[in-house]
């Protein structure tokens, strides 16, 4: 019998995705001792790998790209529009969130471009154009304002995951809002039969020495007269340490740059490791395992590690980070807070035991309380317990296991995580944190 | 006049219909509201068996049923798949009471009897098995059990019939609209004289004309009938299936529900379909959706034999009305499933014939007998039936899966679900491949769709949207609701039909519709983590949401 080692730290984040890393990383800068315990890599690994903060809620259809409203702004018309939404209910915290979108772009620097004042617009594979607060570097030369002539849609020969003439026919259509002329061209990436590789397969067989260049020179062959950037699928390169984005766009001669990817999400893959590479350069100390313990101040049980910490950020995630479960009820598994927030006339109430049926509307683009349930937080981000009080000292959350948002579609998910982890990691550094 | 015969309806009875009119010779035309078989036919639990619960009420259909399956495992061999039935002894096996023993020799009689029709379509003799024997084939059965009978059917694709049914149809003739209402009947000086339409996706309006209209509609007729002055009487029952992410038992298992109706589970490919409930429905048959109370229901009752159930993941429930004959008393139950051809003449309406009732597994039967009265009403002398002896698409030279899995580049259980949906017609699926080799990709590994499957079916059976692909290769309808086939299935979908990149998104908005009606009331576990990762998934890649 292993006796357990016991660790004593100032902060316990739970929860190894966005929020979490996050959490811990702006605990650890503010000077706390911290431990992350992860069951498995979080959702942020599925994600498409940019981070949208908010979706305009009031953008006009066909106003200019121009137009759009930075973030910060953007996101207060969307907490002035959905009370259960975590931006609103952080109320005048909602502020902070240049601040920690600063932070986030510094702590994984190697990966992310710097922010802009305005969003970025990102084209998805079927040519919609989507804003983005921050991206990686592969993904910043597709933003359509920053194009220098015309865009390029680069198909891979024998790839299905692409239909480049969808995506440029797609694109075409920003023109009347600013946008660049958009084509499309086929391309021979040079690696034999890609026709039957998924996207992770595809990215892994373009990092070797070689094989980054030969499509670079395959793409610039293509390129038509007048070209400003190139749009590829999103398979440049698994590690970031290969640099194949770099060597691919030295090789074309022009910026080249990802399309936004559904799953499996090479670029999702990148983020989730940049995050990994952020917290051990950090500092911070990682355990891996499901954690079994009864809340902040007493000790926790992952795999043999015993952990006591006097604050606790939960960033578990919701359903696929296993933050929320339903079997039969909604349930948050690891201290059975309860699962009440939603959106819309479902807020508040308890929703533990209601049927699934009664929890979503028929239109299956309308709001789902089902899927926005979650904890309920005070503007200091403490969870609070059914009779809306704190439901204990020390404890804080942040991330999509905050009730109130559809973080996987509704465009704020990594916005609220970078948001939330950042003010709940740095109330958490402080003794009696956020009162 | 423009056609012999209006078909109105795409499910078993009309493609059916349409096919054995188109075969004798006369100029059909068959109008489809949305697509083949999303009503009743495709939505039923996909059995051509021999009705051996009508037995007691209504021999003559359990006859005609078994001969009928026996004539579609000639014409479509690929499609039909064996299922063997256990019906377990639920009493004690200790200290059984006289009225333990008598049931139990009842069932046996009753099997027994069932096992004088089984010849008629290929069936296997029952068998009693004893309780060690029962749980060597079911393991996951609840203990206690004394011993079961053993019944043969036949299950099919049943969407898949009633496209092959349309193709054929296509192939003799048959002008086909699906996504077409029908919007009147239009009638003059007491005779039909065609029908004014309406094309959902285009907008187009029109009229055909014809001097009988065939309407089989199922649970719409009611209201198309009232529309056009005439009246057609029915008792349509909701029943609901739900599919189990995988397989809990390996032989189907009759079982009784909570209020002693019977229900069964039964293994389709490498998942369960739990089935059924039947309740009288008055609402709009646009609008049908499971509710929580009957999925819980079958749950339920799936789990007083198979306990594994009550944990199962859930992946769907599906519904579609029967369209029993009306009548006034009994439980939905004990509806007779016989069929009935109304005939409009009574509401001046000569040359309409309006089906009511009827099984699956006699569709084809149910269509020569409608094609029979069809021709009559026509003065046409009578031509021989002969949609029992050609086979359908595909349901000639069937080729062995394996065979096939050697010659071309295409996985065993991949070229295994190719046969079982397309039969002979796989061979030319996988030529797609020798000239785009990238038609290769497996886009789901669930349901074991090739690319060149999407491809081959968009060019040649009739798919106007996305969601028609749902119904002719199973797209976006396994346990991975659509995550990262739907996308690409989408992108090769236009190529071929040429569809705006707003079109496409459009599409796929509406395949995700189609599938979150079917899991809404089933959100739970593993099935509700998916249905976030699909959201995510599918609005990272810029679907509408």
């Amino acid at each position: 019998m292993v006796s357990p080692r016991a660790v004593a730290a100032d902060v316990l984040v739970v929860g190894g995705g966005m929020a979490g890393a996050i959490a811990a990383l702006a605990a650890r800068e503010a000077g706390a001792r911290v431990v992350l315990a992860r069951r498995a890599p979080g959702a942020t690994a599925l994600s498409s790998g940019a981070i949208g903060v908010a979706p305009d809620p009031l953008a006009l259809p066909g106003e200019p790209l121009r137009a759009a409203r930075e973030p910060l702004e953007a996101a207060r018309r969307l907490a002035r529009l959905r009370p259960d939404h975590p931006y609103a209910v952080l109320g005048e915290r909602l502020g902070a969130l240049p601040e920690a979108l600063a932070f986030a772009a510094r702590v994984l620097a190697p990966l992310l471009a710097p922010p802009l004042e305005r969003p970025r617009f990102l084209a998805t594979p079927f040519g919609t154009a989507v804003p983005a607060a921050l991206c990686q570097r592969s993904q910043a030369a597709g933003d359509l304002l920053a194009v220098d002539g015309a865009l390029v849609v680069a198909g891979l020969r024998g790839h299905l995951g692409l239909d480049a003439a969808l995506a440029a026919a797609g694109l075409e259509r920003y023109r009347a809002r600013g946008g660049p002329r958009a084509f499309a061209v086929e391309v021979d990436p040079g690696l034999g039969e890609v026709g039957l590789f998924r996207p992770h397969e595809l990215a892994r067989a373009l990092e070797p020495p070689g094989a980054a260049e030969a499509l670079g020179r395959a793409i610039r062959a293509a390129l038509p007269a007048g070209a400003g950037a190139a749009l590829v699928p999103p398979v440049l390169g698994l590690r970031p340490e290969a640099r194949v984005p770099e060597r691919v766009a030295a090789a074309a001669g022009i910026p080249v740059a990802e399309l936004l990817a559904d799953v499996p999400s090479v670029p999702g893959v990148r983020l989730q490791a940049a995050l990994e590479a952020a917290l051990a350069a950090a500092g911070v100390e990682v355990v891996q395992g499901a954690l079994q313990g009864a809340g902040p101040g007493k000790p926790a049980m992952v795999g043999a590690d015993e952990i006591t910490a006097p604050r606790w950020v939960l960033a578990t995630g919701r359903f696929v980070g296993g933050g929320v479960v339903r079997r039969g009820t909604l349930r948050e598994p690891v201290l059975g807070l309860p699962v009440q927030a939603a959106e819309g006339r479902e807020a508040g109430v308890d929703l533990a035991a209601r049927p699934a049926a009664s929890l979503t509307g028929a239109a299956r683009s309308g709001p789902q309380p089902l899927l926005s349930a979650g904890l309920r937080v005070d503007a200091l981000l403490r969870p609070l317990d059914g009779r809306g009080r704190p439901a204990a000292d020390g404890l804080f959350a942040a991330g999509a296991v905050l009730g109130g948002h559809e973080q996987a579609s509704d465009g704020t998910g990594l916005g609220v995580a970078i948001l939330t982890g950042y003010l709940a990691g740095r109330a958490a550094a402080r003794p009696g944190g956020g009162e | 006049m423009d056609y012999d015969v209006i078909i109105l309806g795409g499910g078993a009875n009309g493609t059916g219909t349409a096919r054995d009119c188109a075969m004798r010779g006369l100029r059909v035309l068959l109008l489809e509201k949305a697509d083949f078989g999303v009503g009743a036919s495709g939505n039923s639990s996909g059995m051509i068996h021999g009705g051996i619960r009508y037995m007691l009420s209504d021999r003559h259909v359990t006859a005609l049923a078994c001969r009928d399956s026996g004539y579609i495992q000639r014409i479509a061999p690929h499609l039909l798949f064996r299922i063997p039935f256990l019906m377990p002894f639920t009493t004690r096996a200790a200290g059984a009471t006289l009225r333990d023993r008598a049931a139990w020799y009842a069932t046996e009689v009753y099997v027994g009897t069932y096992d004088l029709f089984q010849p008629l379509k290929r069936g296997k003799p029952s068998t009693r098995l004893s309780a060690d024997e029962l749980y060597r084939l079911e393991p996951g059965l609840r203990p206690g059990l004394r011993g079961a009978v053993t019944l043969d059917e036949w299950g099919i694709d049943a969407f898949r019939l009633c496209a092959l049914n349309a193709l054929s149809a296509r192939a003799h003739g048959a002008e086909l609209r699906t996504w077409t209402a029908a919007r009147e009947i239009l009638a003059e000086g007491g005779r039909v004289r065609g029908v004014r339409f309406r094309d959902a996706l285009t907008g187009e309006e029109g009229e055909a004309r014809a001097p009988v209209v065939f309407n089989a509609t199922g649970a719409w007729s009611p209201a198309l009938a009232r529309r056009s002055g005439a009246a057609v009487p029915m008792r349509p029952g909701k029943g609901v299936h739900l599919t189990l992410d995988r397989r809990y038992s390996n032989y189907g298992v009759i079982l009784s529900a909570v209020d002693g109706r019977q229900m069964f589970v039964m293994p389709h490919e490498s998942e369960s379909i739990v089935g059924t409930t039947d309740d009288d429905y008055y609402g709009d048959p646009d609008d049908l959706e499971a509710t929580n109370d009957e999925v819980e229901y079958l749950v339920e009752g799936a789990a007083s034999l198979l306990p594994g159930v009550r944990n199962a993941r859930i992946t769907r429930a599906w519904c579609g009305l029967r369209t029993t004959i009306y009548a006034y008393g009994p439980n939905e139950d004990a509806l007779s499933r016989e069929h009935q051809l109304h005939d409009g003449a009574a509401y001046g309406r000569a040359g309409l014939l309006s089906l009511v009732g009827g099984k699956l597994a006699s569709y084809r039967a149910q269509a020569e007998e409608a094609t029979d009265r069809i021709v009559a009403l026509l003065g046409r002398a009578p031509v021989p039936c002969r949609t029992h002896e050609e086979p359908l698409p595909g349901g000639d030279e069937v080729p062995d899966p394996a065979a096939l899995a050697r010659a071309h580049p295409v996985a065993a259980p991949v070229a295994a679900r190719l046969v079982y949906r397309h039969g002979g017609r796989a061979r030319e699926i996988l030529r797609l491949l020798e000239e785009d080799p990238r038609l290769g990709l497996v886009l789901c590994r669930d349901e074991g769709i090739l690319a060149a499957e999407v491809v081959h079916c968009v060019r040649h059976e009739q798919v106007r949207r996305l969601q028609d692909l749902r119904r002719r290769c199973r797209l976006a309808v396994g346990a991975c609701a659509g995550l990262d086939c739907a996308r690409v299935a989408a992108q090769l979908a236009a190529r071929e039909l040429g569809w705006s990149p707003e079109q496409v998104r459009a599409e796929l908005a509406d395949l995700l519709d189609a599938g979150w009606r079917e899991r809404r009331p089933i959100l739970d576990g593993a099935q509700l983590v998916q249905e976030e990762l699909v959201r995510g998934a599918h609005a990272a890649a810029g679907a509408p949401w």
